[in-house]
């Protein structure tokens, strides 16, 4: 078994064995990088710096509930808006794994820029095992770069600190409880954000698309389970397709594009099954999404897909 | 304690045999395939589990030092995915590209309940799979132990010498009975130890 209150004391003390000086953290708000930096804060105290890159692919009042997450933690953090360089970075980019390593290298960028200004040599990252499992390298084949493993530039400064590497999702929020981590229950978010929930080119007005679109999926799927019309699924989000269907709007045809929803069980985002949503509440979401997203979407499909052979996110 | 190292040929899951391992009490480290047999015996090693690996990595005639392990050792091996198929292939049966590749959940069904390696599993449960390859070919010196529907081989062991193999993977957190199946080789290395 797993055993959270060990874990900490010996991390810390690696930590503290490895850290000398100030510290980095990429902080996302995500369950890893806040149980990271709640560890690293716990081992360095103040000598750590949270650093939240706004990248224009967070989900909706996101960065700003970051915000608020880092002064709860009584963080030294900086918050940086870096939305305009990554739409520009991105643009006509409609490779996934090109689109993965444009957003780890700028990500790089940014933390340099603040290390330089700040002299600091150590980047802590919530990397956790499936990031660098699915990376690849060596014998391994690569499914994904993950941002921060597969995604980091060939040569770096800053010396990388990754103390949960070893473990999995459902480890990382065993240590969250015990560190009193207030998002220890909210859902996995990749890193890249929703650039890779849009198949094709993740423009600025794409992005507004998925972005509803994962807001009315996040909204309706915890009001039917708060309901007890279900159980939350492990991880539940919206896909905008590259496709377009014909639809009928007010006795007009309309040609708009695709919505796939998709919500999975996993424990360790090493497999999964799809989740079996009552039909109910696929109905709400669906109507929600093409009503207020009509301008735009005219058709929601359900993934089916398991883990293997898909995978849990699309790209 | 046991001592059982898990021997990297690169799979997706090889971190997670390593955790299930780690999870039942078992002393437990992930090794590169490249690791010689003196220096796992040098360190008192109780048994070991051969991952699975990229694509078609089962097809090669070389998988690290896999085939010293299975020349030398009297301690359990369990060949997972690429290193059952390996395993197969050391033997002299064969293994190739699956006329129905099987991913995801599968249907499992046990030839022989009163295995060691299959105490306490039903008949019938669902297993996790990934394979590209299978063995077409089970040596004289190896006996079948399970089937699916779209492959013959599922779970095979050595007649003579406490080496087994599995095309599923018990690992991953799907399959039904996956850590049932850990704890049984866990148990065999135990008895080997005192034997």
């Amino acid at each position: 078994m797993f055993k959270p209150t060990s874990f900490i004391k010996q991390a810390t003390e690696q930590i503290q064995k490895t850290v000398k000086g100030k510290a980095l953290i990429a902080f996302s708000g995500g369950v890893d990088s806040t149980v990271c930096a709640a560890l690293v804060n716990k081992a360095i105290g103040n000598q750590l710096i949270a650093v939240h890159v706004d990248t224009g692919y967070m989900r909706k009042n996101e960065s700003e509930n970051t915000k608020k997450l880092m002064e709860e933690m009584n963080l030294n953090y900086r918050f940086i808006d870096a939305s305009k360089e990554y739409y520009a970075s991105l643009k006509n980019v409609t490779d996934p794994e090109k689109k993965r390593k444009i957003i780890g290298e700028k990500f790089i960028e940014l933390f340099d820029e603040v290390a330089n200004e700040e002299n600091i040599q150590y980047l802590v990252q919530g990397t956790i095992a499936p990031d660098w499992i699915e990376s690849g390298g060596e014998l391994r084949d690569t499914i994904k770069s993950h941002h921060n493993v597969g995604g980091l530039p060939e040569k770096m400064n800053l010396k990388l600190v990754e103390p949960l590497r070893d473990l999995y999702k459902d480890e990382v929020r065993e240590l969250a409880r015990e560190l009193q981590v207030s998002v220890s229950e909210k859902q996995p978010f990749p890193g890249p954000g929703l650039a890779i929930r849009i198949m094709g080119e993740a423009t600025p007005k794409r992005t507004k698309i998925v972005r509803e679109a994962c807001a009315i999926v996040e909204e309706e799927i915890e009001k039917a389970s708060a309901e007890k019309k279900m159980t939350l699924p492990w991880q539940y989000f919206a896909v905008l397709l590259p496709v377009k269907s014909v639809g009928v709007h007010g006795d007009k045809r309309a040609y708009g594009q695709v919505i796939a929803i998709r919500a999975v069980e996993s424990m360790d985002a090493m497999s999964c099954s799809f989740s079996t949503i009552p039909h109910e509440v696929i109905d709400i979401i669906s109507n929600r999404i093409t009503n207020t997203l009509g301008h735009d979407i005219n058709r929601v499909v359900y993934d089916v897909t398991n883990k293997p052979p898909g995978t849990i996110e699309w790209e | 304690m046991v001592s059982i190292y898990v021997v990297d040929n690169g799979g997706q899951w090889t971190h997670r045999e390593w955790r299930m391992l780690k999870y039942l009490d078992a002393t437990t480290k992930i090794v590169p395939n490249t690791t010689t047999w003196k220096t796992l015996t040098d360190e008192g090693v109780d048994g070991l589990i051969l991952s699975g690996g990229a694509p078609r990595i089962g097809l090669e005639n070389k998988l690290g030092n896999c085939d010293e392990y299975l020349r030398k050792s009297n301690i359990p091996i369990l060949g997972i995915c690429a290193g059952h198929q390996f395993m197969a292939r050391f033997f002299g049966g064969d293994a190739k590209p699956s006329k129905i590749p099987e991913f995801g959940k599968i249907t499992l069904t046990l030839l022989d309940t009163e295995n060691p390696l299959f105490i306490n599993v039903p008949k019938e449960s669902i297993v996790w799979e990934s394979h590209n390859d299978e063995i077409t070919i089970l040596p004289d010196s190896m006996k079948n132990l399970a089937k699916s529907e779209n492959c013959t081989y599922q779970a095979i062991m050595h007649k003579e010498k406490p080496f087994f193999g599995l095309q599923f993977h018990p690992e991953v957190n799907n399959t039904e009975y996956g850590e049932q199946i850990f704890t049984n080789f866990i148990s065999i290395c135990k008895k080997n130890q005192t034997t």
